[in-house]
This record gives C-alpha cells, structure tokens and sequence, in this order.
C-alpha cells in the first residue's frame, strides 16, 4: 500500500495556466507535469474567484492498465474520477482543488491531458468558477460562434465536420465551456478534436486510412484532428452569435424554425446535470450563463439532408442572416 | 419502495450518483464520537453499538453517507491512497471509492455490488472507522492485503 501525502514537501514545484477562462494553480513533484502546464500558458490570467488549485503527483508506483473505462462517482462536494486507470483524481468543489495521481506513462502523454485529464478537470469544476459546461458543439466564424446543440446522435459532430470543411474552425464537437466575461459571453473549447461514428465514413473520404478506437464513453468511433484531416481552421473560444437545435427528419430539406429563448433556456437546463444542494451558487452561475446564451438568436434546425448538404445550407442561412442584422 | 428500486439508480442528469436516495439511517457511537450513518442498503448499516442518547447530547457527530453501487462491479481492487491536510481519499478500484472530509467531517462512499457483508462489516467499517477517527492510514489492519488475502482468499 503506498500513501499518497500531498503538502508542500512531497510537490515542490508550481506554476500556473489557464484553462477555458480560469486560472489553474499547480503544484507537483514531476518535471513532465510542469511541462504539460506550460503548454497550456499564455492567456491573460483569469481573475482570483476563476482561480483553482491542481496537486498532482507522477509516481511510478501507480499501475496504469491498458484500455479500461473511467469511472466517476460523485456524493455532495467531491467527485472522484478514476481516468481510464491512468489517472486517479479528487475534486473538492467546495474549496475547488484537485489532487490526483498518475503514472510516468501519461504524465508524459500529451493527448491524455488535453483530451482527458483537463477536459474531466473543467467539466467537473466549471460550475464553481463561473464556466459552464454545456453539451453542445461551438463553430467559429470570422469571431462568431455558432452553437449547435441536440439529443444524443442528432449527428452534431459530423455536421461540426461538414462545417469544418466549408470554413468554419472547430473549437469543440461535442461539450463547450461557456463563461461570463465583461465583455460579454464566450465559449471556450478544450481539444478541438471531433468524434466520429463509424458510419461517418460515409460521408467522409477523408476516414479511409483512420481505424475507429475506444472513445471515453466507451464507444467506438474515430477521433480525429479537424485541422490535420479535415483542413480545417482551428480556434479556442469564440462569442456566441447564433444558436441551432438540430433535429434529423427522414424527409430531405432544411428548415430554419425560429425559437424563443425559453426554448433554449428549457433546452440546456433539462438536459443539465444536477447539481449538489451544498453548492447551490454552482446552479445560479449555472443558469446565469444558460441565460446570457439564450438571448443568441436561436433557431430549431431540421434536417433530411447530409451532413454536407446541412452545413451548406447552414452557410447560406448566416450569410443571410449577417445581411439582415446588417 | 424494494431493494432494488433504491439502490438501481439510472438518473440521465446524475451520471454520478450523487442523488441515490439514502432513506435508511441510524447512529451509532464510536469512542466518544456519534456517527450518523446514511445508506441506501440495509447490509451497509455498520454492526457496532448503536447511540441511543439524545440527540441534543454534545458530542461531536460525524456524517457517513454510504451508498451500494450496482453498476460497480468486481472485488476489492489495488488500494490507491490520496492524502492531504483537508481530504483523505481511498480508492480500492471502482468497488470501493472512500473520501473523508476531515473538516466537515464527513465520510462518502461507495460500495459495490459484489462486496458482500461479511468483507463490509469486518473490514470496510472497522477501516472507515480508523479513517473517521484519523487513524486509518496509520494501522497495518487495513481491508487488503496480505491479512486479507489468507482470511478470504480475494
């Protein structure tokens, strides 16, 4: 049995980096983990209630197994996560600290931490600093963000994807992590990879030559870099223009239904997680954001068409959209 | 409500579980401290002297709130033990994953399907216990291990 202690002796190094508009305060006894933070400076320094404590620890004691499935339980304040077995982590959302334990393996593994470690990181601890994470996809446009939100396997990735490749740049696929800033709402996206089911090949040449691998959820699917394969631009954070509830139909076509803000409001508040009674700033914070993004002009978004033919028609209506504010 | 109702918890908006009822209490005395126990399972009340004092007795009160995890599945797994000034964290795999805030003073926990009551009663409680009491991390009597190994064989 090995006890992990943290305190300042056992984590001597520290430094800072943001994260989807918050600041992470870092303490750790690995050169690899330092590193791994510095990839992540360079934003302005969010302000001290957007501040949270991380201590994380590389120790070579830690057994890492090969493919298993994370797992997360959570009761009042604190959640823990253990990450694919790579990773076993604390969350205090009273006090918003982190304290965790890795092996060498992945304190070293790039993908791990921007695609696993800090998205779980923001996802879990957003709400108690002011950022909320919502399931939906976020595209940029020449500094506008389109959102795209929808029940599971509406096929907001693949029409993430279609969207790519006419232009706009990705900043997430699948959950965005929106925050109130002075000047206004902004969506941030951690990892713009996308996910893809398998049947996407379809509608993608691009795929051929990708093999499909075990995604977080446990599905497979491939995960790929929308910039590498899909040559499309890339962006971290966007302001939140315009909003689409997309809905599949079996008839061809597109339509464009506009919405009211109760709409959208009702939308992301059911499909929210619910929230610990201990922490109820987190729920008010929670629907702030919700509300701030509900004034988006919205629209019900239905679609027979492929992804291709969506996102085209999806280009032509924000075109037309753009002259009529204009 | 059965067995099964409060303990198969499938919440599309608590993917984490916070919110599985927890309708069976009780209070038992441990050293000079009352513990309040909350569970969703009958087998997971401790078998320890329970507190029949008055509630308005000063004595300080320490809150556990244990909870059967079907979806958790396997046995006692490789301990893994984060440790800091505020918060004790144990994971014993996903079949045991134990916090304890020694500031609010409190124990949260689950407990999965296939640990059975004998593994809960003889070495789980006498674990949380020691974890309770800030004792736990000190004493070799942990629930794993080798003493473990030849007592049950897993």
């Amino acid at each position: 049995m090995v006890k992990r202690v943290f305190e300042r002796q056992t984590l001597p190094f520290s430094t800072d980096f943001s994260l989807a508009g918050t600041r992470c305060l870092l303490s750790t006894n690995s050169h690899e983990i330092l590193r791994q933070a510095m990839r992540w400076q360079g934003s302005a320094p969010a302000s001290g209630e957007r501040t949270f404590w991380m201590e994380m620890m590389e120790d070579p004691s830690f057994k890492c197994e090969e493919r298993a499935l994370s797992h997360f339980r959570g009761l009042r304040h604190v959640v823990l996560a253990n990450i694919e077995s790579k990773a076993f982590v604390a969350f205090d959302l009273l006090r918003k600290r982190v304290m965790g334990v890795i092996c060498p393996a992945v304190a070293r593994d790039d993908s791990f931490w921007d695609q696993r470690l800090l998205p779980v990181t923001i996802g879990v601890l957003g709400t108690t600093l002011g950022v909320a994470p919502l399931h939906c996809a976020c595209l940029d446009r020449r500094g506008k963000a389109l959102l795209v939100a929808g029940a599971s396997g509406a096929g907001k990735s693949t029409l993430s994807a279609a969207l790519a490749q006419r232009g706009f740049a990705v900043v997430s696929d699948d959950w965005s992590y929106l925050s109130r800033t002075p000047g206004g709402l902004i969506a941030y996206g951690l990892s713009a990879t996308v996910k893809l089911l398998p049947d996407a090949v379809r509608f993608f040449r691009e795929l051929h030559g990708y093999s499909t691998r075990k995604t977080f959820n446990g599905e497979f699917a491939y995960e790929i870099d929308p910039v590498r394969t899909l040559s499309s631009a890339a962006a971290t954070s966007s302001k939140p223009q315009w909003l689409l509830f997309l809905e599949r139909t079996v008839t061809r076509g597109s339509h464009f239904i506009p919405c009211r803000s109760d709409y959208a409001r009702q939308f992301f508040e059911e499909f929210a997680e619910r929230l610990p009674e201990e922490l109820p700033h987190m729920r008010i914070a929670r629907s702030e954001v919700i509300n701030a993004l509900s004034a988006c002009r919205c629209w019900i978004f239905r679609t027979g068409e492929s992804p291709q033919g969506a996102a085209e028609a999806i280009q032509k209506f924000l075109e037309n959209s753009d002259h009529v504010a204009a | 409500m059965s067995l099964h109702e409060l303990t198969a918890h499938r919440d599309p908006q608590d993917l984490l579980c916070r919110f599985v009822p927890t309708p069976l209490r009780t209070r038992f005395r441990h050293g000079v401290a009352r513990v309040v126990v909350q569970t969703n399972d009958f087998s997971l009340l401790p078998a320890l002297p329970l507190d029949g004092e008055p509630k308005q007795a000063h004595k300080p009160v320490f809150e556990w709130k244990v909870i059967r995890d079907l979806d958790a599945t396997g046995p006692l797994g490789e301990p893994v033990i984060l440790d800091s000034q505020l918060l004790t964290v144990v994971g014993l795999g996903p079949a045991c994953l134990v916090c304890v805030d020694h500031e609010r003073k409190e124990l949260l926990g689950f407990i999965g399907a296939q640990i059975d009551a004998r593994t809960y009663q003889e070495f789980l409680v006498p674990f949380f216990c020691r974890l309770s009491d800030g004792t736990g991390l000190d004493d070799s009597r942990l629930p794993f291990g080798k003493e473990r190994e030849e007592n049950h064989g897993t």
